[in-house]
């Protein structure tokens, strides 16, 4: 651990969104009033499909975008009238946004440039950060004579040189192939560890989300659905929308209509049985689906996908596709006939009509 | 011929049956007379025609000795540097306002084109109207201090509207190319700058002009040459070279001494020098500020 680490570590400031609220205009609200902690010293993944506002809402925190109301607060202190250099954030770009006039040290001297650090100060910082990332060998380059996972690496330093309260990154990982996409990950994941920054990182990648998030913050239309570890998002989720966003193959979700007793399929198959009246959302994972002779559900299997360690069975059920991820590759011809049986345990419940999950009803939750 | 190229023209006389009215022009207007212009200054030239005789370097040696000339060159250089100087900075004051979507800069955007349209005779007519010392806009300047501005008289009052009407008329295209050049950049390297603790003020000079040096230096060359052909329209509608030479530039003291004093052998010979000046400026250009914004984006 260098000093950087330890500045950092201890400049590491929460964020709190309170009543946060953007609009355009007057019609259309992008995000409806928001209430968000991001605690100090945590990685925090804003997770959602494109156009969910992930983007605008960073750019808000950022200083990048005016909220259009609400307050922001980073470390105890309001900041959403402030510019964004008074905010202590620094800002991780999907395109790396770095300056191609300007040789590596100078793209991430540049901030301390600005604010008048004297340059004996400036050097010294500049190759504390570059042994920390890696980059000691490149600071004379230009940003063109990189690659693309190098090119990250600059963009990293120059938002951990100015040792931030906050850490932002906007889909740091998207323009990489997948295999830089993947060892970057673990950089990232390692260097948090080191040097414990608040990180509020955006992205549309679950898997991104679900291996360096402490907690997970999933947005739908501005709202959000979810904020909470990424293992209760996978095993509790709390609505539709997560379910069928987490996981990959995603849950598996089958309308289902309980008349008191047992809750049956659209085919009038019986899932399980249960005390309950009306219509609902039943949810389960693929893995979590037994599948073998003598199961009470029948399904028609349409395609499989053999992926090596575990296949892919793709069948239908009462109308519906059911994913069945079985952990041997199993030799199964198309068009046959499959017994499935969904265990108790495992069962999700949502509510048909706001899609929001009914914990205790049945099942995991 | 590559198999790609034959792939577009079938006839292979097709390509070149195309180009030949655009080469015939260029070798017509452009090439013929410069190669004339170059041969007439080794020559004594008879102003009605009818023979001419070999004098060597001597034309040289006779305008090279002509302090008029060097007045004239002096002057054209101060234009050439004054004026295209303006002719940059100011466009490009107006394009990273205009890039800044500041109030009413989509109207200007299209108001500041215009002027490409107008011809430099016109421009010429046009500027000696405004700054006519009478009804011009600078007339109640001579109402309030009699005789401050009259470039009719004043030498310098008339180098100075020269220089105007020429900035002028250069600040559409060099706009529409610098602003070309600024809305290039992208919005996250605005941002990127902001995070970094850079004021609006501060990225101008740190990020937009270094980001664009490709864009001011394509104009800068442009200007530097056109300034000292372009600038003959000017001054024949504007000035005619007066008041007492003082707006004598090199391009209009050839037109003179060629077509009306029929020194047809002198202005071949300044035609030449001018020539060889401005290539030789262009290329210093390219290799002093060319090389200096090589980089990719």
């Amino acid at each position: 651990m260098n000093a950087i680490d330890t500045a950092i570590r201890a400049a590491a400031s929460s964020i709190a969104l309170k009543g946060v609220t953007k609009s355009y205009d007057a019609a259309h609200q992008v995000i409806p009033p928001m209430d968000a902690e991001f605690r100090a010293g945590e990685f925090t993944v804003v997770l959602g499909p494109s156009g969910c506002g992930k983007s605008t809402l960073l750019q808000m925190i950022a200083g990048l975008e005016r909220v259009s109301g609400g307050a922001i607060v980073i470390g105890g202190r309001e900041v959403q009238n402030l510019e964004p250099k008074h905010r202590g954030c620094a800002m991780v770009f999907q395109n790396y946004a770095l300056y191609p006039h300007m040789s590596v040290f100078d793209n991430v001297a540049y901030s301390l440039k600005v604010a008048g650090m004297p340059k004996p100060e400036r050097i010294e910082r500049v190759e504390a950060v570059a042994r920390m990332l890696g980059l000691s060998e490149l600071l004379a380059r230009r940003p063109s004579q990189l690659s693309g996972g190098q090119r990250q690496r600059v963009a990293i330093g120059r938002a951990i040189v100015r040792e931030p309260g906050v850490l932002l990154f906007d889909e740091p990982l998207s323009n990489l192939d997948a295999q830089l996409r993947h060892d970057m990950r673990l950089e990232l994941a390692d260097l948090h560890r080191r040097i414990g920054a608040t990180t509020a990182f955006v992205t549309h990648d679950q898997v991104e989300a679900m291996t360096l998030a402490d907690r997970i913050l999933i947005l739908n239309k501005g709202r959000i659905e979810q904020f909470d570890t990424p293992k209760a998002i996978y095993h509790r989720p709390a609505s539709v929308f997560v379910a069928k966003f987490i996981g990959s193959p995603p849950m598996n979700v089958l309308p289902v209509t309980g008349d008191g007793s047992v809750l049956r399929l659209a085919d009038g198959q019986v899932v399980v049985e249960a005390p309950l009246n009306g219509n609902f959302v039943l949810g389960i994972r693929p893995e979590d689906i037994v599948f073998g002779t003598g199961g009470p559900l029948k399904a028609r299997l349409r395609y499989r996908e053999d992926l090596g360690s575990h296949s892919v069975l793709a069948a239908d059920l009462a109308g519906e596709v059911v994913r069945v991820a079985t952990p041997f590759g199993v030799d199964i011809a198309e068009a046959t006939d499959l017994s499935l049986s969904f265990p108790q345990a495992r069962l999700h419940l949502f509510d048909a009509a706001t899609g929001r999950a009914l914990p205790g009803a049945i099942g995991a939750q | 011929m590559s198999a790609a190229s034959q792939a577009l023209f079938a006839n292979r006389w097709l390509p070149v049956l195309l180009v030949t009215p655009l080469a015939l022009l260029i070798v017509v207007f452009f090439y013929v007379p410069i190669i004339q212009a170059f041969y007439w200054s080794f020559f004594l030239e008879r102003p009605f025609g009818g023979g001419s005789i070999f004098v060597g370097w001597a034309n040289f040696a006779r305008v090279l000795a002509d302090p008029q000339f060097w007045q004239a060159g002096r002057r054209t250089l101060l234009f050439m540097v004054v004026g295209s100087s303006l002719a940059v900075l100011i466009p490009l004051i107006l394009a990273v306002a205009a890039d800044r979507a500041i109030a009413l800069s989509q109207p200007a955007r299209n108001v500041l084109v215009w002027p490409k349209g107008v011809a430099g005779a016109s421009i010429g007519v046009v500027f000696a109207f405004i700054f006519n010392p009478f009804v011009g806009i600078l007339a109640p300047l001579n109402h309030w201090f009699p005789g401050i501005w009259n470039p009719g008289i004043d030498g310098t009052d008339a180098f100075i509207t020269l220089i105007a009407a020429h900035v002028w008329g250069g600040i559409p295209f060099n706009f529409v190319i610098l602003l070309a050049g600024l809305q290039s950049i992208p919005r996250t390297m605005h941002q990127a700058a902001a995070m970094d603790g850079a004021g609006p003020w501060r990225r101008i000079f740190d990020v937009q002009l270094p980001l664009i040096m490709p864009q001011i230096f394509l104009t800068l060359v442009l200007e530097f040459t056109e300034s000292v052909t372009s600038a003959f329209a000017l001054v024949d509608t504007m000035t005619q070279g007066g008041p007492g030479g003082a707006t004598m530039l090199l391009v209009y003291k050839i037109y003179t001494d060629g077509f009306a004093g029929y020194d047809l052998s002198g202005a071949a010979t300044q035609t030449a020098i001018l020539m060889v000046f401005v290539i030789l400026l262009t290329s210093a250009q390219f290799a002093f500020l060319g090389r200096r914004i090589s980089y990719e984006r």
